[in-house]
């Protein structure tokens, strides 16, 4: 079973509107791929036009939290301009190893990579701060400039929102048999990478051994 | 002959599937843009179980309406396609110079447009060998296949175009120049090239069924600005009708005059959570509500209030493959479109011209309930003087004061004087419309004056305790405090003081201060601005009055030292008149003068008494 891995497009946005936006895209991909009963629940965006689907999953809703948290705290620390967080769904197969009798392995299905670009507001006399929003001179331009920028975000938000529904549509044979059917079903995971810089290098690694890329011997 | 059979019941399971895709295709798209559908489906989904045909696709979406029951049995034909149609059904005024009174609006004509154009069908595709055995496997691969499909079509729903009028005519309970219609059918009439070029396609990947594949399209319009559709759902405005102290919630204040012109208009909540969800989730219901109201975009419907109603046509025959006619079932009490521009603050001791008790959306109610809400709900018991403990309540905020419930026999008595917010209370009512006044310089007035009171009441120590609490720069009153604190005190005062009018009869003073009340309950009606903190205060400085009050049966020089007392709070109260209109400072006068007329009666009476038994 091969992994799908699919590349959203990427989002400009300045650091407010991380937590919306994240949690717009990572609960959309989740309705998509909770196949177990859910009662799914309109969720409006505050600040842009826009309503999405949650499960209405309360465990889920947490970790989804969590791992947003998570991704804040490190956009704070490491203030790259790009960042990415992953949403990963995988098997849990029993492999029978030779130096080891029995090993959990994780065989990876589908790959989401959620792609932000941090942008700092425009001032004319601004602080390094990347995360301060306070416009020092409201001129009419700048204004008009966060409108422009506002606005395009909501329409590239829309479009990743339709290439979820799409990639979705389109890719559903490598999709497993659902093992629960109640909730999100799948097993899954979010990880952002780069998150240490140390194990940046071995969490690549590990991932292409398990999903077996073809040009690893497995 | 086993495999027939097995094949036989493969292929029924599998009808069945598409059967039940066909049923929930249909009932997520009608329950994203029809507001009954919606409305009927989610009033039956609160508080029931899932029922089984609930859980096929793993979507629960509530129990279907039956007009799409009766739209299921008519599509009995599986290979048919099911072909929907989302209608924007406008009235327009007609050139004509004929009123179609038969209109909503009265305007003219009803202007049908094709929306959105869904196309479900299961494409049966002729193999040259079919299966002769179709593994149960691949039936579950169709069944879970078609989950995400469905998945995609219910996220879909709410991304096009089509989705924010559908939104704005469940939020809003006005009266709409708009409805969405729906039209089920197995054939279509093509679009007209003009329509063709408008519209735009979007097709769902099929999904592989045995011998077919399961498939969704849609044609939808990409520009529904040329409608003019007001369709921001940003905040819609929301009111909210259990807040704290509403005489819906509060039982000290259930008013039936209130009640009758008063009409809860609750609008959905925005986004569900529900209310919110939520959604809510939300801040404080007041501000939000306030802030949802003052966004409320003027230009969405025309102010225009219908009232007329038009029939409503179900669709349960068969052959009726319309939906409802326009449904505009609002309301009129309550869509008084500029009724948020009033909920500017009016001064708050300005006369209102109508007595009636004001609806939400009239007269900047909104505002006032808001200042209302903000006031701890105490509840003072029940035997002061007979004033009620309600008046002293943040009733007194209240625009329907005047509508205040009648009260017990036993405290009719001193009706008008509680009725009126200003004057029933006479050192309270001062200190609060100072705080209503000028806040800091009315502040020390108010401070020597509830000092003179202090010193010269030691035995009341509890309240000694209000007022001291009352003294700091913030009166010390934040809603929650002053409410435990009162609430507090009040639960251990002992109330069988001397002021219990209850069981003493005075036929004269009642029926005079009800001839004042009629008089003043039309005067403060849009009062909407007595400040929390110093109805606070005014409570705990009456509680202190009444109780270091002397009792009946004291002689008169009590009775001196207390009329001193109240000479006092006329200078300060006259201290005072600058910071609001003089006619109050009368009125709290005159109320002065009444309770004064009325004490000197009691204890002339058991003046009486006390004569007589001295005599004996």
């Amino acid at each position: 079973m091969n992994c799908e891995v699919c590349q959203l497009k990427e989002l400009e946005l300045e650091h407010f509107e991380v937590r919306e936006v994240l949690r717009c895209v990572l609960h959309t991909i989740f309705f998509h791929r909770a196949l177990g009963l859910v009662r799914p629940k309109d969720v409006d965006l505050e600040l842009f036009d826009i309503t999405y689907v949650q499960c209405g999953d309360l465990d889920l809703d947490k970790k989804i939290e969590e791992k947003i948290d998570q991704f804040i705290d490190r956009v704070e620390k490491h203030p790259n301009k790009k960042n990415q967080i992953c949403l990963s769904f995988y098997e849990v197969k029993n492999k029978q190893g030779t130096w080891f009798p029995k090993k959990l392995e994780r065989l990876y299905w589908e790959q989401w990579y959620i792609n932000l670009n941090m942008v700092q507001q425009l001032k004319a006399h601004s602080s390094k701060s990347h995360h301060s929003k306070v416009v020092v001179d409201p001129g009419e331009s700048a204004v008009e400039e966060t409108s422009i920028r506002r606005a395009a975000l909501e329409a590239s938000l829309r479009e990743v929102l339709f290439q979820i529904i799409e990639f979705v549509n389109e890719k559903k044979d490598h999709v497993p048999p659902i093992p629960n059917l109640d909730g999100i079903s799948f097993p899954y995971e979010i990880t952002i990478p780069g998150s240490s810089d140390s194990a940046f290098g071995m969490d690549m690694f590990k991932r292409m051994l398990q999903t077996g890329h073809p040009t690893m011997l497995s | 002959m086993d495999l027939q059979g097995n094949v036989h019941g493969e292929y029924g399971r599998f009808e069945q599937i598409v059967s039940q895709f066909l049923s929930k295709s249909l009932h997520i798209i009608l329950d994203s843009r029809v507001p009954s559908v919606h409305q009927n489906g989610h009033n039956l989904l609160s508080g029931t179980s899932v029922k089984k045909s609930d859980k096929w696709f793993s979507l629960k979406l509530g129990d279907r309406p039956a007009s799409l029951d009766n739209l299921n049995l008519w599509h009995r034909n599986l290979m048919e396609p099911m072909i929907i149609d989302i209608v924007l059904v406008q009235e327009v005024p007609d050139s004509s110079s004929v009123n179609y009174p038969t209109t909503t609006l009265g305007l003219g004509k009803y202007v049908e447009t094709v929306i959105e154009r869904w196309v479900i069908q299961y494409e049966y595709i002729r193999t040259v060998f079919p299966h002769v055995v179709e593994s149960s496997s691949s039936y579950k691969k169709t069944y879970k296949k078609s989950i995400i499909l469905l998945r995609s079509l219910y996220a879909m729903m709410r991304l096009l175009p089509a989705y924010r009028p559908f939104r704005k005519l469940c939020s809003s309970t006005q009266a709409s120049d708009f409805d969405i219609n729906y039209k089920v059918s197995s054939f279509s009439a093509p679009f007209s090239r003009e329509e063709e070029e408008l519209m735009k396609p979007y097709n769902f990947a099929s999904v592989d069924a045995p011998q077919g594949r399961l498939s969704i399209s849609v044609t939808y319009r990409e520009n529904l600005s040329c409608f003019n559709l007001d369709t921001s759902i940003a905040y819609p405005p929301q009111i909210i009708t259990d807040y704290v102290g509403s005489p819906a919630t509060d039982p000290f204040r259930a008013f039936p005059s209130s009640e009758k012109g008063f009409r809860a208009t609750s609008f959905s909540l925005r986004g569900g959570q529900s209310p919110s969800s939520t959604p809510f989730q939300r801040p404080h219901s007041w501000t939000s509500g306030l802030h949802r109201m003052s966004m409320q975009p003027h230009g969405g419907s025309p102010p225009v209030h219908r009232t007329s109603t038009i029939p409503y046509e179900s669709s349960s025959p068969p052959t009726d493959i319309y939906g409802h006619r326009i449904q505009n079932y609002r309301s009129s009490t309550h869509h008084k479109t500029n009724s948020f521009d009033e909920h500017q603050l009016s001064p708050p001791f300005s006369p209102s011209p109508s007595p009636s008790p004001p609806t939400y959306l009239s007269g900047g109610n909104p505002v006032k309930a808001h200042r209302h809400s903000e006031t701890a709900p105490m509840s003072i018991p029940h035997p002061m003087m007979g004033r009620s403990p309600r008046y002293l309540s943040p009733n007194l905020s209240d625009p329907n004061r005047h509508s205040l419930p009648p009260l017990s026999p036993k405290s009719t008595k001193l009706d008008p004087s509680s009725q009126d917010s200003t004057s029933g209370i006479r050192l309270p009512r001062r200190s609060e419309s100072l705080r209503g006044g000028e806040f800091h310089s009315g502040m020390s007035n108010l401070f020597s004056g509830q000092k003179v009171l202090r010193d010269s009441k030691d035995d009341s120590g509890r309240f000694s305790g209000l007022l001291s609490s009352s003294d700091s720069p913030r009166i010390g009153f934040s809603r929650s405090s002053s409410k435990l604190s009162f609430q507090d005190d009040f639960d251990d005062l002992d109330f069988s003081g001397p002021f219990i009018v209850d069981d003493v009869d005075t036929s004269d003073s009642p029926v005079r201060f009800q001839n004042l009340d009629g008089k003043r309950s039309s005067e403060f009606t849009s009062q909407a601005f007595s400040t929390r903190k110093s109805q606070d205060a005014a409570v705990g400085a009456l509680v202190h009055m009444l109780r270091t009050a002397p009792p009946l049966r004291q002689d008169s020089s009590c009775y001196s030292s207390h009329s001193s007392k109240t000479e006092l709070e006329g200078e300060v109260g006259a201290a005072s008149s600058g910071f609001f209109l003089p006619r109050k400072a009368s009125d709290a006068l005159e109320e002065l003068r009444g309770y004064k007329d009325m004490k000197d009666l009691l204890l002339s009476k058991s003046g009486t008494q006390v004569v007589r038994k001295e005599e004996v």
